[in-house]
């Protein structure tokens, strides 16, 4: 009988400026009270990486944490978080993705890998089971994504080796650059690879050759079996198939929450030559899917005529589709295209990039950017030429793109102008969804504990607009309504807790959440048979708010207060000029207030109150942030 | 006879199939144990599953110096546990890579499941079926190279 189910019960510190690996048992009760993948990361860097250490510093540490269900057949159960203090933001970071890495390492025989330190010289760290190995990577400085990952399966001569992978972007400091398994299985948001980087080391190879197993293998394999049922039946489940996440494009344009030109409209005319159904019709060649996934949604595409004719990769997401088409103003999908395909090969944000390209293009249009101080660069709507050397030269932090090297925030402060009109929340640029056209995600990109992004609540079910979803889960119809205000505090910690779980078991939010096919209960249900740890659904949501609080104590204890938790002014006070949410803005004060007294934090500071973090079991959080005694509401 | 067989241009790579023949032979979740697998080329968007094809002509067999390697009735590759003595002869002789050392060392390789493949009745995208067949012989660099001209990408 194995010690653990489920997880590989271990953990391994890769101490780089010792140049020493050791392997430890995971901890029982982190595992039950965060679960693991990213609840795992979050409690393990509020601990161990304290106030104001400088996230390019040797102090900060880097995480990378798989979870409970992966490497058993659950669909999607695939992923890992890697995460640290961010230096693109200065607050808690992390990123996700999917694809073949967590499971290897799962195989390995570890839940969750930290790096501490930083190597003098360039290492990549081999994991071979028990084998852990940091080899000499001088030789693959430099070496974009792509030739990094085919160099080290040469060196290791196997094939089957699973990698994760920095690019030159981060090498060369810009500090969004990501970190990539599978080519192009981007962990890219808050600068994941530049944490990387700045440790010596180039990329993480895996190879694992044991096993996982589970509690009560029966009672899993039915649960399994629903799932794989409820997921096959599913009414979303051919769309995704067919377009995966490409198929939002049309639908936020139709709804007018589309950001085009940099925000300046929610409605892009040239939406349907970039769209999701456009490359499926005539560039998508093959499905192609993460591990165990059993609704795979990737797609490889070619290039078949025109511009960049001969091009051929897996993807593109909505994002990063939408990011270099409506938010840049290009209607040219196959330039598109070639841009994300730079992103991923040079490592680094492609939202990120967008926003820094299109946030120039509009000071460019205002008169706010002169030509000669983008390096003679004519930053009109929509000029490919442009927008791809600008990507480049980002890369390469080269004259202009220097200046946006860092994110859209610290390159208005250098710039000295611009600053208002940046499009990010906490340093970190927004996705492709237009707050004043969806409510809740706006709510949830004010209060995200990694910045401005979505994927922290993702409150899909507002999409539905459907009052009778609203009455029935949380009382208030106008909660999943996507241009009312009211309950949507209610809303946003709900999804919020719900996308922690989700994002610690380390499934596919897209299908899991989205799609509504792993609610708590059925979550208690499933880890107890993998795990055989017995929690209650309600249990399971606790897990989740645990979650979101130590990381809004985390970024508390950096300087995290109520007035960090806004949108950019555009938002507040310009409404959308044409289509489905025209007239809308985003008025966010109600909403906010909601949200704290849902969440239990102070309606003036937004600080999680002491009596809440103690419910929690974080009283150490309550002691560190000021709350001594007997923590009552302050 | 009833093959187990391939759809190059349908398999997605999510080596769902590993898993559920490694815990329906071995009762836990493990590629190694696993009696198919997938091999992956990211780059080129390519997968392609392997596995015993149960051939009329069986490098493996030929060369077991114990006898250990026989057919069934139905002209399965099967093994007689108890003639095998684990030296791995037979390993690497297979053209589809398909004969793999399991944990006692003796060579694990598909049953078909007695004769309904779980890896096919799960797959995904139905690039895994279990079809009357006469044979099957392509190779995954076959594969490859047929799909690679078909998309028109120049490797």
């Amino acid at each position: 009988m194995p010690d653990w189910y489920g997880y590989a019960g271990r953990i391994l510190r890769v101490d780089l400026t010792r140049g020493r690996v050791r392997a430890g048992e995971l901890e029982r009760e982190l595992a039950r009270d965060f679960l693991g993948g990213r609840g795992l990361n979050s409690v393990r860097l509020y601990r161990e990486v304290p106030r104001d250490v400088d996230p390019l510093s040797p102090e900060n540490k880097l995480m990378f944490s798989t979870g409970p269900l992966v490497g058993t057949m659950f669909p999607t159960a695939s992923r890992f978080n890697v995460s640290a203090k961010s230096p693109q933001t200065g607050i808690l970071g992390d990123s996700n993705a999917g694809g073949h890495l967590a499971a290897e390492l799962k195989f390995a025989g570890y839940d969750q890998i930290i790096i501490e330190g930083r190597s003098r010289t360039p290492v990549y760290i081999f994991i071979s089971d028990d084998d852990v190995e940091l080899r000499e990577a001088s030789h693959l400085r430099g070496m974009d994504v792509y030739e990094a990952d085919e160099a080290i399966r040469r060196e290791i001569g196997d094939r089957k080796i699973q990698t994760a992978v920095i690019g030159p972007a981060a090498e060369n400091g810009v500090r969004y650059a990501g970190v990539y398994a599978n080519l192009m299985r981007a962990a890219a948001r808050t600068g994941m690879g530049t944490v990387m980087a700045s440790k010596g080391v180039k990329a993480i190879a895996v190879r694992g050759t044991g096993s996982i197993e589970v509690a009560d293998p029966g009672r899993f394999e039915r649960l399994v079996m629903e799932v794989e049922e409820e997921i096959y039946n599913h009414e979303q489940y051919w769309p995704r198939r067919r377009m995966g996440t490409t198929r939002i494009l049309m639908m936020a344009n139709a709804a007018g929450f589309l950001p085009t030109r940099h925000y300046k409209s929610g409605v892009f005319e040239h939406a349907w030559e970039v769209s999701g159904e456009r490359l499926a019709e005539e560039y998508n060649v093959k499905t192609r899917g993460c591990s165990a996934c059993t609704i795979p949604c990737s797609r490889f595409y070619v290039v078949k005529r025109g511009r960049f004719s001969g091009l051929y990769g897996e993807g593109p997401e909505y994002e990063a589709q939408g990011a270099f088409t409506a938010r840049v103003g290009n209607g040219d999908l196959n330039l598109a295209l070639k841009a994300v395909d730079m992103c991923n090969r040079l490592g680094m944000d492609a939202l990120t990039t967008s926003e820094c390209i299109s946030w120039a293009m509009e000071l460019y249009e205002r008169g706010l950017l002169k030509r000669e101080e983008a390096d003679g660069l004519d930053l009109s709507w929509g000029n490919g030429e442009a927008i791809l050397t600008l990507i480049e030269k980002i890369a390469r932090r080269e004259g202009f793109g220097d200046i946006l090297a860092d994110g859209s925030r610290a390159a208005a402060e250098r710039l000295g102008r611009g600053s208002e009109l940046t499009m990010q929340v906490k340093g970190l640029d927004l996705i492709m969804a237009d707050p004043r056209g969806l409510k809740g995600f706006g709510l949830g990109f004010a209060v995200a504990s990694r910045g401005g992004d979505h994927l922290r609540s993702e409150p899909f079910i507002e999409l539905s607009d459907d009052p009778k979803r609203g009455m029935e889960m949380f009382g208030i119809p106008e909660a999943t309504m996507r241009l009312a205000y009211k309950g949507k505090g209610r809303l946003v910690s709900y999804f919020e807790d719900w996308c922690a779980v989700i994002d610690s078991l380390e499934v596919c939010k897209n299908i899991m959440e989205n799609m509504e096919i792993l609610p708590f209960k059925r979550a208690a249900e499933v880890i107890w048979a993998a795990t055989g740890i017995r929690l209650t659904p309600e249990e399971v949501r606790t897990c989740g708010e645990r979650i979101v609080n130590i990381e809004r104590a985390f970024n508390v204890r950096e300087g995290i207060t109520r007035r960090d938790d806004a949108l950019p002014k555009r938002f507040r006070e310009e409404a959308l000029q044409e289509g489905g949410s025209k007239g809308a803005v985003f008025e966010q004060e109600p909403m906010l207030d909601e949200y704290y007294r849902e969440r239990g934090w102070n309606l003036e500071t937004g600080i999680p109150e002491g009596e809440t973090l103690e419910r929690l079991g974080l009283g150490f959080a309550a002691e560190e942030l000021g709350y001594k005694g007997i923590p009552k509401s302050s | 006879m009833r093959r187990l067989l391939v759809k190059a241009e349908a398999c997605a790579g999510c080596r769902l199939c590993e898993l559920i023949c490694s815990f329906h032979h071995e009762g836990r979740f493990s590629p190694r144990l696993s009696r198919i697998n997938v091999v992956k080329e990211d780059r080129l968007g390519f997968d392609y599953p392997l596995f015993c094809r149960h051939c009329d002509h069986c490098p493996p067999l030929e060369s077991c110096p114990n006898g250990a390697l026989g057919r069934t009735p139905e002209g399965l590759l099967m093994l007689d546990e108890e003639a095998c003595s684990g030296c791995g002869a037979c390993i690497g002789r297979c053209p589809y890579s398909a004969l793999r050392p399991g944990d006692a060392s003796k060579p694990i390789f598909c049953d078909l499941c007695g004769g309904r493949p779980l890896c096919a009745e799960r797959c995904p995208t139905g690039a895994l079926t279990y079809e009357e067949a006469e044979r099957f012989e392509e190779r995954p660099e076959e594969a490859l190279k047929r799909l690679l001209d078909r998309w028109g990408i120049v490797a």
